[in-house]
């Protein structure tokens, strides 16, 4: 009463609306859901990406991160001006750039540093520091340091502790004064890996005369950081660098983009982007497809009075519209639910992001194209879907409306086969013929539900797929424990001398040298890995887990620098090599390989031997050792000056579970809490307006005496039926999605495998079983309900 | 029936359907209830069938009260002894003639086969025939069919000529007829039709809520005999 009377502004159809709007409410609260959780999905995403994209390129920008990198062996000061006002060059910038061993005294596992210069005046014009915590070193206080926030807490130092650092063999205490984030060290990947180890690998800047004076390089810096012009190539600044630091041992220079950990960022955010840009429209498109489905079911449900409406005089154009306007009301909801809750979650998962990647500060932004888009791609389906199934009704004369309508036609081919069944109970042949009668919407539903699962099969694909990466590296790839690499390259006799330490089980050789690849003039800066052949400890192992041996000729290639050079089995690539004696060579490519993780390039010892020309030399090797002999053999090594860097092969595991498992691991547990949702909004709907439609069976099979249990099953039964069509549907679905996202990925650094375990599917069918259950349980309790009085004298 | 009372609503909205009923129906007899709308001859009905519970009274079926029943024993009252025929027919239409009496048969302790419901409303050549292919008669005697195939003690019969001409209700309130003669089912049967009271034991005529007369036929007119 006082509901309408406060109503009674509105004309009476809106008002119609309104009360429809509250008698609906359940249905649309499950049709909101849906659609929240498409629209609420490509908002999170796509706002995520933008803002972490943005929040990149504002932190390089603003901390003025190198667009090129020139290491040296030793380039006097003076060359400086010279090389500023090279052609394309903005700003320039020497300094020394060291790599050392820090020894803490209640650390024991091998901890390797990297020294960067500080200037003697002022901070960095390139590659600035954000200074988290602390200050800056004092200028008359050589002992002091600025070390990198990440490896700070990992190795739980403080301000003001005091630490070791070998410095070119001599041991020297420095005492940490300030905690910095660099643009440069967004990840902090150890010399000779690909992922970062921050307890394990620390930066740390000191004074310039310190370093200079620890490495012989008064006067002199070894590695040239330059800023480019807007709009230069800077292929051709870095070949005039080249061309004037080759004189003092350079090595050749790299643009950002094969700088380390802008490639890991690139990298990360590539995975991202590539999960955020295939699932969400997905998602949206199956949300649409669903509130298409109910929507116009719900409205056939409306026929009665739609006739009604026409035979009181009321025009099809304002009966369209009125329900046009239901429609859109229902799905509104859905859309700011959506909206605001993908810009939430968007929000907090870029802050997420933002501590994961160590950014120093969040750009976040929702666009109004982005809002747009969402709307547009929620309403058109609605909008479609509901103006057919309202033609439908509206074609309808009042009169046949407002008769009593003749039973449906069972009479088909396929509903009267049953007729044979005698031994089927009459409630299982009403859910088989019902679903008979109409296949295609039989068919659509159980895509429908089928899809909600293949998304939540794909969102979780993830997991596997990084979990299979992880095993097939340190499974199959990588079985040594240490991996030792030398100061500089030696001979084979380093090999016997390691394996002649106690507890060591075997020793392999590796080499690795610096080389420009180039092929039809695109260049890539990477490292060729030369081992011998039958090498047990570390092995190429392509996607599939097979082994792959390195070719008594020419280079193996992973698909990933194969793509980027565009060259395949049988090309011929060209090899600088940018160390020694720099000897250039073409080799031919014996084969590309899909690996996980791995070299870029690989190629034979003895090979690589002959072409450097300088004599069998390594520059590392793989060790296996007996666990109980590691503290000695960790402790020996470090004592061996020779010796530049320690790695364990478990450490890099922990590194990459908590680095590429982690980035993955929270975009995944978002993606299928969305799909979770959406199979129950479904599998709700479906129910729902099932119970709708077949309200008066079942009211009348409640007045011929059957119980509310046997009337459940009329419900639950075809849900189940449906839910059991969709699973095959689904998983088959799921699994073609989950194969797209991976092959849509080609990282540059690592390669996904596409590992979908059976666990995962049985998971998501778990998920779908129980969706099914509780709408049930919500179904039936609605059967209470029913009106039975009703059914006598109403047709239908 | 003792005192039967139904108050629909509460305060002033409140509606009194029925105004303190006391009435008996001896095992097998056919009774006609007639009466305008409102006058709460459907009330009688849907407590009688065990639908819907009086505000007052009780309702005594073979030494049991109804009254003091809860939803599932009711349920099982329905099951076990009510028929019911809905004006509407109410048939699941995705069954056939055979299939819909099956419904109840396959749920009842001592049913007919469907077959044989089906041959006392005549519809022996419409066994698999679905209700979208059976005329309105055809599908009224199949609901009859339906309702006594489990040989109820009392079968309700709500308008059930409501929706049919003339000629096809006459064959409907003939197999209603037989059944009552053949199986000595009590019937009790709502209708606006004055005309079919001839074919009653017992004619109540309905008013305000009230019982305002009860007449005892002489004789009972055979269905086949009515005209309207």
């Amino acid at each position: 009463m006082t509901i309408a009377m406060r109503l009674g502004w509105l004309p009476v159809l809106d008002r119609k609306l309104l009360r429809e709007l509250w008698r609906l409410r359940g249905p649309a609260l499950a049709i909101a859901l849906v659609i929240a959780a498409g629209v609420g999905m490509v908002m999170m995403s796509v706002g995520m990406m933008r803002s972490l994209e943005a929040t990149r390129d504002a932190y390089y920008d603003r901390y003025r991160f190198a667009d090129v990198f020139a290491p040296a062996k030793r380039v006097p000061v003076a060359l400086l001006p010279e090389l500023a006002h090279l052609p394309g060059v903005r700003t320039s910038e020497g300094r020394i750039t060291m790599s050392a061993l820090i020894d803490l005294p209640y650390v024991f596992d091998p901890i390797n540093a990297r020294l960067h210069s500080l200037p003697a005046k002022g901070r960095p014009h390139i590659n600035d520091l954000v200074l988290r915590a602390g200050r800056w070193p004092d200028p008359a206080r050589p002992d002091e340091l600025l070390a990198n926030e990440a490896f700070l807490k990992a190795a739980k130092l403080g301000l003001g502790d005091e630490i070791t650092v070998i410095l070119n063999g001599k041991r020297r205490a420095f005492r940490i004064v300030g905690a910095v984030l660099s643009p440069e060290y967004v990840y902090a990947i150890p010399p000779g890996q690909i992922f970062p180890d921050n307890a394990r690998f620390g930066v740390l800047w000191l004074h310039e005369e310190v370093l200079a004076g620890a490495f012989d390089l008064r006067q002199a810096f070894n590695e040239l950081l330059v800023r480019v012009d807007p709009g230069t190539n800077v292929v051709d600044v870095i070949r005039r660098i080249d061309d004037r630091l080759q004189p003092f041992g350079g090595i050749g220079g790299y643009a950002r983009d094969q700088q380390i950990s802008d490639r890991f960022v690139t990298n990360e955010l590539n995975e991202l982007r590539n999960m955020t840009r295939i699932l969400p429209p997905v998602f949206l498109l199956v949300a649409a497809f669903l509130t298409h489905l109910v929507l116009s079911r719900l409205i056939d449900t409306e026929r009665e009075v739609i006739g009604l409406l026409k035979a009181f005089g009321f025009r099809n154009r304002v009966i369209i519209g009125h329900y046009l306007k239901l429609a859109i009301l229902l799905s509104l909801g859905g859309l700011i639910l959506g909206a605001t809750l993908g810009i939430w979650l968007g929000r907090g998962l870029a802050r997420l992001y933002q501590q994961f990647f160590v950014f120093p500060f969040l750009q976040f932004h929702v666009d109004a194209d982005l809002f747009l888009m969402a709307l547009l791609a929620a309403l058109f389906p609605v909008l479609t879907g509901c103006f057919i199934a309202i033609r439908r009704a509206a074609a309808l004369t009042p009169a046949e409306a407002m008769s009593p309508p003749l039973p449906t036609n069972y009479g088909g081919r396929l509903t009267g086969a049953l007729t044979q069944f005698r031994s089927l109970d009459q409630l299982t042949r009403i859910i088989l013929r019902g679903l008979a009668r109409r296949p295609v919407r039989t068919l659509l539903t159980a895509i429908g539900i089928g899809a909600a699962l293949a998304l939540y099969i794909a969102s979780a694909s993830s997991r596997d797929n990084v979990e299979e990466m992880i095993r097939i590296t340190f499974n199959q790839a990588e079985r040594e424990d240490l991996l030792v690499t030398f100061t500089e390259p030696r001979g084979r006799d380093a090999l016997t001398a390691l394996a002649r330490l106690p507890g060591i089980r075997r020793v392999e050789p590796v080499r690795a040298v610096s080389v420009v690849l180039t092929h039809q003039g695109i260049s890539r800066r990477e490292a060729i890995t030369a081992t011998d052949t039958g090498a047990d400890l570390s092995r190429l192992i392509d996607i599939d887990g097979t082994v792959i041996e390195p070719p008594k000729q020419g280079l193996v290639l992973s698909a990933s620098l194969a793509r980027q050079l565009r060259v395949g089995r049988g090309d011929a690539v060209e090899i600088e090599v940018t160390q020694g004696r720099r000897p250039r060579w073409q080799s031919h490519v014996v084969a590309v390989v899909e690996s996980a993780i791995g070299s870029p390039a690989y190629m034979r010892l003895d090979e690589l031997d002959r072409r450097m020309m300088e004599g069998p030399r390594i520059s590392g090797a793989f060790l296996a050792i007996d666990t109980d002999a590691r503290t000695a053999i960790l402790k020996a090594l470090r004592e061996t000056p020779a010796i530049a860097g320690i790695s364990e092969v478990e450490a890099s595991r922990r590194a990459l579970r908590n680095t590429i498992a982690e980035t993955m691991g929270i975009i995944t547990l978002f993606n299928t809490g969305f799909a979770g949702l959406i199979v129950f909004g479904v599998i709700y709907n479906h129910a729902r307006v099932a119970l709708a439609e077949r309200a008066r069976d079942l009211a009348s099979l409640r007045v011929l005496g059957f119980r509310t249990t046997e009337v459940a099953y009329l419900l639950i039964g075809e849900l189940m039926l449906l839910t059991l069509i969709a699973l095959p549907l689904g998983i088959a679905m799921g699994i073609g999605l989950a194969h797209y996202i991976v092959s849509a990925f080609g990282g540059d650094l690592f390669t996904i495998p596409y590992a979908l375990s059976i666990g995962t599917m049985a998971r998501a069918v778990l998920v779908v079983m129980a969706a099914a259950g509780a709408t049930a349980y919500l179904v039936s309790r609605r059967l209470g309900q029913l009106d039975l009085v009703a059914v006598l004298k109403t047709r239908d | 029936m003792e005192g039967l009372t139904k108050i629909y609503g509460a305060g002033v909205s409140a509606v009194q359907a029925l105004r303190g009923v006391d009435l008996e129906i001896r095992s097998g007899e056919l009774i006609v209830l007639l009466g305008p709308s409102g006058s709460g001859k459907s009330t009688i009905l849907n407590i009688l069938g065990g639908l819907d519970e009086p505000t007052a009274g009780h309702v005594w079926f073979e030494g049991q009260d109804l009254t003091a029943l809860d939803g599932s024993a009711l349920t099982e009252y329905r099951r076990q002894h009510v028929g019911f025929v809905f004006q509407f027919y109410n048939l699941v239409a995705s069954l056939t003639a055979r299939e819909n009496v099956a419904l109840i048969t396959d749920i009842a302790d001592d049913a007919m086969m469907p077959q044989e419901a089906l041959a006392m409303v005549g519809l022996t050549d419409r066994l698999d025939h679905f209700p979208a292919q059976l005329s309105g008669g055809e599908q009224q005697r199949v609901a009859i069919a339906r309702a006594i195939a489990k040989r109820p003690r009392v079968l309700f019969c709500d308008e059930p000529t409501g929706a049919l001409d003339s000629q096809t209700g006459i064959m409907v309130l003939e197999a209603i007829q037989r059944i009552n003669r053949e199986l000595g089912t009590t019937t009790l049967i709502i209708t606006h039709n004055a005309v079919i009271a001839g074919i009653a034991d017992v004619v109540w005529q309905f008013a305000d809520g009230m019982l305002a007369q009860s007449t005892r036929n002489p004789v009972r007119v055979a269905a086949s005999e009515l005209r309207w």
